[in-house]
């Protein structure tokens, strides 16, 4: 772990360094830009889905939708023909309720982390979900059972016991920000900050990655693995760019944090959008996040017409 | 942005406003004059005596509001004893009842403040529209001190009628002839009805107890009724006249005074079964002081005038009963801003936006010890038992329920505890909101399941923090007593809370989270 020099940043530092705190986020980005009336379209991974694969942006497959109680009767019929799939729930949040199965025989199920459960046990996850368990607000949910990415080969060295996922963070549908989050054993295979994955920064232009951060302390070198998570490029980055634009585009939210993973066959596909994006984004790239969206709010209507953008990233990632 | 520039002139005009109205109350109440033939008084009960063991108990009886008296507020101490309920029973009157816990010496003391008017213009809260016949036949009873069934007094009630046949009705000749044939006896004087009758003579309670007999020997319902007559007194004598059912309303006769269905104003009423004033079971050496004293004009007593904008506001005029329960209600926000600083300000995290509130507000009214101990012991339990729920796999409703279920089972055997134990001063000490208890249990084992109990644990003590800072406001006495008196200084809570709402700069805890990006410090590099 680092030592940090002192234990705290006086709120005249941050803001030289133009670090973007909740309280803003929230009154300057998140309320104005960010239609309530919109949100389902991110809260509701079906929504979200709905949304994507009418602009051609891909996403995982859709195996079935489990609505009901009822309809979990037909659950073993659903993946019979699937060897691998995703139990999700469609209003869930940070990765809660999400089931990866590896490998089945409709019977027993292996789990991507290697636990075995019985047909009752992910029948009853299955309920779990419809009740509301996950969702915002314990409102009644439904399950999506959906096509299980494979993990790109790009990250074999630097992910361990799931799939790292790539965050972009978009303001006016221009991305700002972008990082790369990397599973570790003490988050469990899950690609959450808080739980202890580790974050790389990723230059918008390039798509390599660059400094990284692990619990909030700067580190650069996967904290399992030992590999370095420095000068990584991440491939199909253009492609991956340009998805969270239509996607943020299509959407009609200002201020959104679009999160994608890469399969080893289609490449960047997304999981997720996010209405209220984390900070951490800030420690990962070591750079603020408030100067680029002021940077943003300065600019003229003109400037961010779809032929310019690129205009727009460029300055934008060179920015300290 | 349109939000930022206007939200310091709305919270500005909301502070404005509410100085205003504060300012304009405050400056109104001071100068309220009472009315001709109104006035204040503060009437104390102190009450002193011993006991060898514990289980004394003593029942006092309170003013109550009548039509011509309103008591605005009320305070009662009585260290070491142990209220046991407050009652209202079919005698329309307040009555304490207090048990002593340890044996030896005891003090009670009962303050109330009174507002008299000779006009009778409260509401009044002693009269009932029907006689039950439950009520009936206690007030038609015969006991060792009201004789009515004795063959003397049927003899004298036949005498009555006889000797006086047209004029007026009976009670009133009953009364004329206790008040104008029984003598105002001497010390030891009979004090029963048969007693006073027989000697023609008698105590004020002799004489009182002989007209209800006479009265009850006729089959109307009459009763002795125990109170004072406001004067300013160091020691004030309880008094005691008479009710007579008059079929419609209750009507009293004094014969020691000779006023017959008025009194006048200053008659305050306390008991209304011809009891004591104050009564001790299992106890000696009771003694008891009565003093009235005039109050100047003040605060809580104006004129409260019915159906008037002011009195609206004035809280202060509505019966006591209603005071706690809406003080609890006006604290509510407060422990609201105190949410609001620490989430947007200081930036500690809960488990529910107003779970720390609730659960300070319930120690308010509560002995925090035994508060204290209940909260720890469900929450453990709860915990417990929420491991084991999953493992049976329920869905969400039935295992909160369950879960729910077993919060409730838990308070009630600590109350049922605490009390065999002698250890708490009543049930209401333990209301924690369960409900509240519930989802905290509920949500600390799915934290603790998805994000690690240290995560979890950090989400308690995050809880725990912001309770006991509410706890420490909503104590504070003066903040409830200021708010029942001008609840419209919550206009500048609500500015608080919006100015809070905008507030963009940085939460205290993010200083720490962000700290490597002071200047001075260059990313230093860790090795795994």
């Amino acid at each position: 772990m680092t030592t940090p020099g002192r234990l705290w940043a006086w709120p005249g530092e941050l803001r030289a360094r133009g670090i973007l705190g909740i309280n803003r986020r929230n009154a300057d980005f998140v309320l104005p830009s960010n239609p309530r009336s919109h949100y389902p379209r991110v809260d509701d991974k079906l929504l979200s889905k709905r949304f994507c694969e009418e602009r051609g942006i891909p996403v995982p497959e859709t195996y079935a939708i489990i609505e009901q109680e009822g309809d979990i009767r037909g659950f073993p019929g659903c993946v019979r023909d699937r060897p691998q799939f995703v139990i999700k729930p469609a209003s869930g949040s940070g990765g809660r309720g999400i089931l990866v199965v590896a490998e089945h025989d409709g019977v027993k199920f292996r789990t991507a982390g290697g636990a075995e459960l019985e047909l009752a046990e992910v029948r009853y996850h299955l309920s779990t979900i419809i009740s509301g368990l996950y969702s915002l607000g314990g409102q009644q949910d439904r399950a999506i059972i959906e096509q299980r990415i494979i993990r790109h080969a790009a990250f074999e060295r630097i992910a361990v016991g799931g799939t790292p996922d790539i965050r972009v963070v978009l303001y006016r549908s221009v991305p700002v920000m972008a990082m790369v989050r990397l599973p570790t054993r003490a988050s469990r295979g899950r690609a959450n900050l808080h739980q202890g994955a580790v974050a790389a920064a990723v230059n918008l232009l390039t798509g390599e990655t660059f400094g990284g951060v692990c619990k909030n302390h700067v580190i650069s070198r996967h904290p399992d693995t030992g590999e370095t998570i420095e000068g990584l490029r991440i491939p199909f980055w253009d492609k991956l760019l340009d998805a969270a634009q239509k996607l943020a585009e299509a959407l009609e939210m200002g201020y959104i944090g679009v999160d994608f993973v890469l399969d080893a066959t289609i490449g960047p596909v997304v999981l997720e959008a996010n209405a209220r994006p984390g900070l951490a984004i800030q420690v990962a790239n070591r750079c603020g996040l408030a100067h680029r969206l002021e940077y943003l709010d300065a600019q003229p209507p003109e400037a961010f017409a779809p032929a310019r953008r690129a205009e727009l990233v460029a300055a934008l990632s060179g920015m300290k | 942005m349109n939000a930022r520039r206007a939200t310091p002139w709305v919270a500005c005009l909301l502070v404005v406003l509410g100085i205003v109205l504060v300012g304009l109350r405050a400056y109104t109440r001071r100068e309220s004059q009472l009315a001709s033939g109104e006035s204040l008084w503060r009437l104390t009960y102190t009450v002193k005596f011993q006991t060898e063991k514990a289980g004394a108990r003593l029942s006092a009886a309170f003013p109550f509001d009548s039509a011509h008296c309103r008591v605005f507020r009320q305070n009662v101490l009585h260290p070491e004893l142990q209220p046991e309920r407050l009652r209202s029973p079919l005698m329309a009157s307040r009555e304490i009842d207090l048990l002593t816990l340890q044996p030896g010496e005891q003090s009670m003391t009962a303050r109330f403040d009174i507002h008299l008017s000779r006009r009778a213009r409260f509401r009044a809260n002693d009269q009932e529209p029907v006689l039950s016949t439950q009520a009936r036949a206690e007030w038609l009873r015969s006991d060792k001190m009201v004789q009515a069934d004795n063959p003397v007094v049927a003899e004298t009630l036949q005498n009555i009628r006889r000797d006086t046949p047209e004029s007026g009705d009976l009670v009133r000749r009953l009364f004329e002839f206790c008040h104008n044939q029984i003598a105002a006896g001497e010390e030891g004087a009979p004090s029963d009805a048969l007693g006073t009758l027989q000697k023609q003579a008698g105590t004020p309670l002799g004489r009182a107890r002989a007209l209800v007999a006479l009265c009850r020997a006729n089959k109307t319902p009459a009763r002795v009724v125990t109170g004072f007559v406001m004067e300013e007194n160091d020691s004030l004598k309880p008094r005691v006249w008479v009710e007579v059912w008059s079929g419609k309303r209750w009507e009293p006769y004094e014969p020691e005074n000779g006023f017959a269905r008025e009194l006048p104003y200053n008659y305050l009423a306390v008991r209304r079964d011809g009891g004591e004033v104050v009564r001790l079971t299992r106890g000696s050496g009771l003694e008891t002081q009565f003093a009235a004293l005039r109050l100047p004009p003040g605060p809580g007593a104006g004129r409260p005038k019915h159906g008037s904008l002011v009195a609206l506001a004035d809280l202060t005029r509505l019966p006591l009963e209603m005071h706690e329960v809406l003080s609890l209600i006006l604290l509510l926000p407060i422990g609201g801003l105190v949410t609001a600083f620490f989430r947007t300000i200081v930036g500690i995290r809960t488990f529910g936006t107003f779970t720390p509130t609730l659960i300070a507000l319930s120690f308010v009214f509560a002995d925090w010890r035994t508060g204290v101990f209940v909260f720890v012991f469900v929450l453990l339990a709860g915990l417990v038992s929420r491991a084991f729920l999953d493992r049976l796999k329920l869905l969400m409703v039935p295992r909160l329920s369950t879960v729910l279920t077993l919060v409730v089972l838990c308070i009630i055997f600590c109350v049922s505890l605490l009390d065999m134990l002698r250890l708490t001063p009543g049930a209401q000490a333990v209301l924690l909101p369960m409900v509240i208890l519930t989802m905290t249990i509920e949500r600390f084992y799915l934290t603790s399941e998805e994000d690690g109990t240290g995560f979890a644990l950090q989400l308690l003590a995050g809880t725990v923090v912001v309770a006991l800072c509410c706890y420490v406001v909503l104590r504070w006495g003066a903040v409830g007593r200021f708010l029942f008196a001008f609840p419209e200084a919550h206009l500048i809570t609500i500015a608080a809370l919006i100015l809070m709402g905008r507030y963009t700069g940085y939460r205290l805890s993010e200083l720490l989270r962000f700290r490597d990006f002071g200047p001075a410090h260059k990313p230093k590099e860790s090795r795994p």
